[in-house]
């Protein structure tokens, strides 16, 4: 059965576009203007995954509110935020309401596609039993790839797609420094520096959460980050 | 000229109160003075119509005289009263009140005679080639032993004649005698002590001072000199008196001495009454000219300073008024009187009153002066607290510190208020201007989306290969309307994530090292030399924006510097900073950009690249600066070789 994919996105061109791209993936597309539209289509059934623009017709921060109502109806339900907001406040705010991913408008559909399936792949990893050969252990670190679930000392790390990519690809190879274009291009995103440092900064704190002495994850001056044992 | 200078001579102004307060006295001064006349005037016609007919006061005879004859003398009258000690010194100097009666032409004697109070002063000057005193202790009387001997014959008030001599034995003083016949006819000289005086050599021979009392005295007196050569040879005489019978020949045309009693009566301090001959002789006076009235000149130096300001130098000082006396029938003038009067009165009450109003005047203006200095200061600190705000402003980011003066309700304040709100709708509109990059990257995006989302389905469709490389261009061109997107919001972004960023202690000299290490593979056309110190020093801050603003500079250096360059990358320690440079070699910088380099969406560059340019980069390198307590500036190498950017980072 093919997976169902909602966008809700107030601009009609983007909205037929993203449809377009993801029909032709083989995804089942249904694609909402604005936010009744959409809770009442989920109301009766909720798609595989949403992808929400944060500002939605006549409301400035409508996406926002239908994340926290989708959470309410479904825990595991995979949500991007994807917008031509791309300020901090903004991607914490999304993350924070529990959204997987905080994508901006500048993303190739080719890359949104490659983080779509990557999600699907993860609810499905979920949905299975472990498999061992997936998992990578760096000392505290439990790395799961195919989950895309990354564990400190047993505790579950809740990390964004972004943030899963950039310590996988850390954390493959510890003690080589990745820089931020290697990092970029592991998380399938296309980010300035400022943000690739913002994201490494909330990767510490969410380790940090769990592990106050947490600094496994180390800044390379002029050129990137890498990750020590 | 200053507005505070300009105040002040304003100030000055309010000494065109004295001045014409001087004025006013001046005028004052005249009325007052021509009052004072008109009453002085008055005095002097009253006392001399009380005088009119008293001939026998004026002259002590009862007509005036009418002509002068050789032997007459008209005593002056002394103002001070003479000692009696044969020098002439009180007398007064004036040479023609003399008299001179020669001796044949062998000498002579001048005679001047003075009246003072009750008495007539007569001074005898005598020429005479040889001084013989009469013998010590010799009989006055014994011809063999006479000297130098001088007579004085006078009528007395009864009319009768009298005769007295003056002999001595030696200089110093003399006394008249008198030659009384005794019942057996024997001749005696008796003393007459009434009549003294002194007697002393002189360069030219003798001088003789003489006092006799006018009660003694009738309308007629004379002078008689026996001069000898030797004692008891026989005298030449000569003089006033007949050298027979020694009789007088002269008048003594004096006043009589109740005149001055009489004018004495009208007499008050500050005044002098004067009675004169017809010819203008003065024959008697009362004279209280020099004694204080009761108004008093005006004490305090001040009131001498305006004095002396006010008075010509020459002023006179007093007025006096003349009015004649006339004889019992009214025909003839007998003489006249002349009041005078001191300007002690007046001048006394004009300087009270203008003491008092310069006074007056010189304190108003001092305070006014202060007044407006204090203003004009005031005014002046206002105006340059104003102008440093007006000037200050308009600081680089827009931002506008608040203005003063916009309390004050005067026109200052109405001008701060004006500058204020100006500079308000300024900022806002630089406010907009500076957002303005962000909203239209923010409002180009979504369009942009559209566009490219487009081309990427376009893609998928399977276009021909001719259609294909229009669709890579179009996809080139939208990337870089991207580009240019990305780094209009950066400055935004910068600032976020500046606002956002943790402070921590860290080691610059570690962290820039490891930046530079980087830069030889970045930039492979381009050498990096680095002049580090050896010793780790802590700053507070945050590394990530550290290397942010190196890169920044050292994609400005590479930028601005040929290909094999070497870029030198400098740290020091100073005592309360850390000083980056970026030196590079190229063109050095013009003047006029070194203050605007470091402003937002400011550049310079001129050449044409594929990258979008904002002339944010050295923005951010200001606002990284600034975060860490420092700043940025730019200065030329050393003979224009090339451009060196300097930050100074706060020490932790």
């Amino acid at each position: 059965m093919k997976r169902l994919i909602a966008i809700v996105e107030d601009e009609p061109a983007i909205r037929d576009n993203y449809a377009a791209a993801f029909a032709r993936e083989g995804y089942t597309v249904r694609s909402y203007g604005n936010r009744a539209q959409a809770m009442a289509a989920f109301a009766s059934r909720l798609p595989d995954l949403v992808i929400i623009d944060i500002s939605l017709e006549d409301e400035p921060e409508g996406g926002y509110e239908l994340c926290r109502q989708l959470r309410s109806l479904s825990a595991e339900l995979p949500i991007i935020f994807l917008t031509a907001r791309d300020t901090e406040l903004d991607a914490v705010s999304g993350l924070r309401l529990g959204a997987d991913d905080f994508l901006t408008k500048d993303l190739s559909l080719a890359h949104l596609s490659a983080r779509v399936n990557a999600l699907f792949r993860r609810v499905d990893a979920l949905r299975k039993p472990h498999e061992a050969t997936q998992i990578i252990k760096r000392g505290p670190l439990t790395l799961d790839s195919e989950r895309m679930q990354v564990e400190w000392e047993g505790q579950v790390v809740l990390l964004s797609l972004t943030e899963f990519w950039i310590v996988f690809a850390l954390a493959r190879h510890p003690g080589h420094v990745k820089n931020r274009q290697q990092l970029m291009d592991a998380a399938n995103v296309v980010l300035d520096d400022n943000t690739i440092t913002s994201h490494v900064k909330r990767i510490r704190r969410k380790f940090q959460v769990i592990d106050p002495k947490f600094d496994a994850v180390q800044t390379v001056y002029g050129m990137g980050y890498r990750w020590v044992e | 000229m200053s507005l505070r200078l300009k105040l002040l001579l304003l100030g000055l102004a309010t000494l065109v109160l004295p001045w014409e307060g001087t004025r006013y006295a001046r005028e004052m001064e005249s009325a007052l003075r021509e009052g004072e006349q008109d009453s002085l005037t008055q005095v002097a016609q009253s006392i001399a119509s009380s005088l009119q007919g008293q001939t026998h006061l004026l002259y002590r005879d009862s007509a005036p005289p009418v002509t002068l004859g050789p032997f007459d003398l008209q005593p002056v009258v002394l103002t001070t009263q003479p000692y009696l000690d044969g020098y002439p010194d009180e007398w007064p100097r004036d040479k023609t009140a003399w008299r001179h009666y020669p001796n044949g032409n062998n000498g002579g004697f001048g005679i001047l005679t003075g009246v003072f109070e009750r008495m007539l002063y007569v001074l005898l000057d005598v020429h005479d080639d040889k001084l013989v005193f009469d013998a010590v202790g010799a009989n006055p009387l014994d011809s063999s032993t006479l000297g130098e001997r001088i007579w004085l014959g006078f009528t007395g008030p009864d009319g009768m004649e009298h005769q007295v001599f003056l002999s001595a034995t030696g200089a110093g003083p003399v006394m008249a005698r008198r030659i009384e016949t005794g019942e057996y006819r024997q001749q005696t000289a008796v003393t007459e002590p009434r009549i003294n005086g002194a007697w002393q050599p002189s360069p030219a021979g003798y001088r003789v001072e003489l006092r006799v009392p006018l009660s003694m005295l009738g309308d007629r007196f004379g002078v008689l000199i026996d001069d000898r050569d030797r004692q008891g040879e026989p005298a030449t005489s000569y003089g006033m008196l007949s050298t027979q019978d020694l009789h007088t020949q002269g008048r003594l045309i004096a006043a009589s001495p109740d005149l001055t009693t009489y004018l004495s009566q009208f007499l008050q301090p500050g005044l002098r009454l004067a009675v004169a001959s017809s010819d203008g002789r003065t024959l008697a006076q009362a004279d209280a000219l020099g004694q204080a009235t009761e108004l008093g000149p005006e004490p305090g130096i001040l009131a001498r300073l305006y004095r002396r300001l006010l008075d010509e130098p020459k002023a006179h000082r007093a007025i006096d008024a003349t009015a004649a006396i006339y004889d019992q029938k009214h025909q003839q003038t007998i003489g006249q009187l002349r009041v005078t009067q001191t300007g002690e009165r007046w001048l006394t009450l004009r300087d009270r009153a203008l003491t008092r109003m310069l006074n007056i005047t010189l304190i108003t203006t001092i305070i006014a002066v202060v007044l407006m200095f204090v203003f004009a200061a005031r005014l002046a600190v206002r105006l340059s607290r104003l102008r440093g705000a007006s000037e200050s402003a308009l600081t680089r980011e827009g931002l506008i510190t608040t203005f003063p003066e916009t309390g004050a309700s005067d026109e200052l304040g109405d001008v701060a208020r004006g500058f204020s709100t100006l500079l308000g709708r300024l900022n806002e509109y630089t406010g907009y201007l500076r957002t303005l990059a962000g909203k239209l990257a923010h409002e180009i995006r979504t369009p942009l989306t559209i566009v490219r989302s487009s081309l990427e389905n376009l893609e998928s469709e399977g276009i021909s290969d001719g259609a294909r490389v229009y669709l890579d261009r179009a996809r080139q061109g939208s990337e870089r309307l991207n580009g240019i997107l990305v780094a209009m919001g950066a400055a935004t972004r910068v600032e976020e994530a500046i606002a956002g960023a943790e402070r921590t202690r860290f080691d610059i000299v570690a962290v820039v090292a490891s930046a530079v290490a980087s830069y030889g593979n970045a930039f492979p056309h381009r050498r990096f030399v680095t002049d580090l110190p050896s010793e780790p020093i802590e700053i507070e801050g945050a590394p990530d924006l550290i290397v942010q603003l190196l890169d920044k500079l050292v994609d400005n250096a590479v930028d601005f510097s040929p290909p094999g360059a070497a870029i030198t990358v400098r740290l020091r320690s100073e005592l309360r900073f850390v000083v980056l440079a970026v030196e590079n070699p190229g063109p050095p910088l013009a003047p006029w950009i070194r203050g605007r380099l470091f402003e937002s969406l400011w550049q310079s560059r001129t050449d044409r690249d594929s990258r979008p340019h904002f002339g944010l980069g050295l923005y951010i390198v200001r606002l990284i600066a600034e975060f860490h307590g420092g700043s940025a500036s730019a200065a030329n190498l050393p003979g224009e070789a090339g451009a060196s950017f300097v930050v100074r980072l706060a020490r932790a």
